[in-house]
């Protein structure tokens, strides 16, 4: 089954920390990814830029609104996901509990839903 | 560049849709996808189970700690993601409008940062 890991973090923190802690905390994120793809676990991950990067977009009555900014405000920032193959949740979440970021933010492990078409479609 | 489309929706306005309605909903996201995989923005992309579903989790010294539920409390619930090919944040975001879930929630559009080791 697959699961998302939404990685949570206070960017503010991350800004603060020093290059070398900094780059240290990226070379331990890609070698967790590393370790994950060769256990054959790892679908997809990526970091996401700064919060403030990001555009809202809604679509009404055919009209197009954008707005800056995320969607939600919140204490912690998503900023970044990995995709993972796992047997269970507690397996994904064996898997989470290694993410390095996971010692400084949070992270939501949330399984993914298959979406089927219709009979229609499938014909 | 890569971007992130992160869904989200009402999970209760789409519980209440009439079957039909849902899976029509279902059937033109599924379209989209396949629109945008053959134009070659498309990367991946999943939908998520309920919001209820979800387990947060901290490592705080040796200690691990899970609790239930998604991280943020949203009237919307992040239901869905897309991580796609766009030439910048403009053509992201036309595309992101494209997604016909997109008349029903919020689709917040997020460059990806690209790591490099140091």
């Amino acid at each position: 089954m697959r699961y998302l890991c939404l990685v949570y973090l206070v960017e503010n923190e991350m800004a603060t920390m020093s290059e070398s802690e900094s780059d240290a905390c990226t070379d331990e994120s890609l070698a967790y990814d590393e370790a994950l793809r060769r256990s054959g676990q790892l679908i997809l991950a990526h970091a996401l830029e700064r919060v403030e990067t990001a555009t809202t977009v809604r679509v009404r009555q055919g009209k197009l609104f954008t707005t800056d900014g995320p969607f939600a405000e919140t204490k912690e920032q998503l900023g970044g996901f990995i995709l993972i193959e796992a047997r269970d949740l507690n397996d994904a979440i064996q898997a989470a509990s290694r993410i390095p970021l996971a010692r400084r933010g949070s992270i939501e492990v949330r399984p993914i839903k298959e979406l089927k078409p219709s009979v229609r479609r499938t014909r | 560049m890569k971007f992130m489309f992160v869904i989200y929706h009402d999970e209760q306005t789409l519980d209440a849709l009439p079957a039909g309605e849902m899976q029509t909903l279902v059937d033109s996201a599924l379209d989209y996808t396949e629109e945008i995989r053959r134009s070659g923005h498309y990367v991946v992309s999943n939908a998520l189970q309920r919001a209820r579903t979800a387990r947060i989790l901290r490592v705080r010294g040796s200690k691990v700690s899970t609790t239930d539920g998604p991280f943020a409390e949203t009237k919307e619930q992040l239901g869905g993601f897309f991580l796609v090919e766009a030439k910048d944040m403009d053509e992201a975001c036309l595309l992101a409008a494209r997604f016909p879930p997109a008349r029903l929630g919020t689709i917040e559009v997020r460059p990806v940062r690209e790591l490099q080791h140091s």
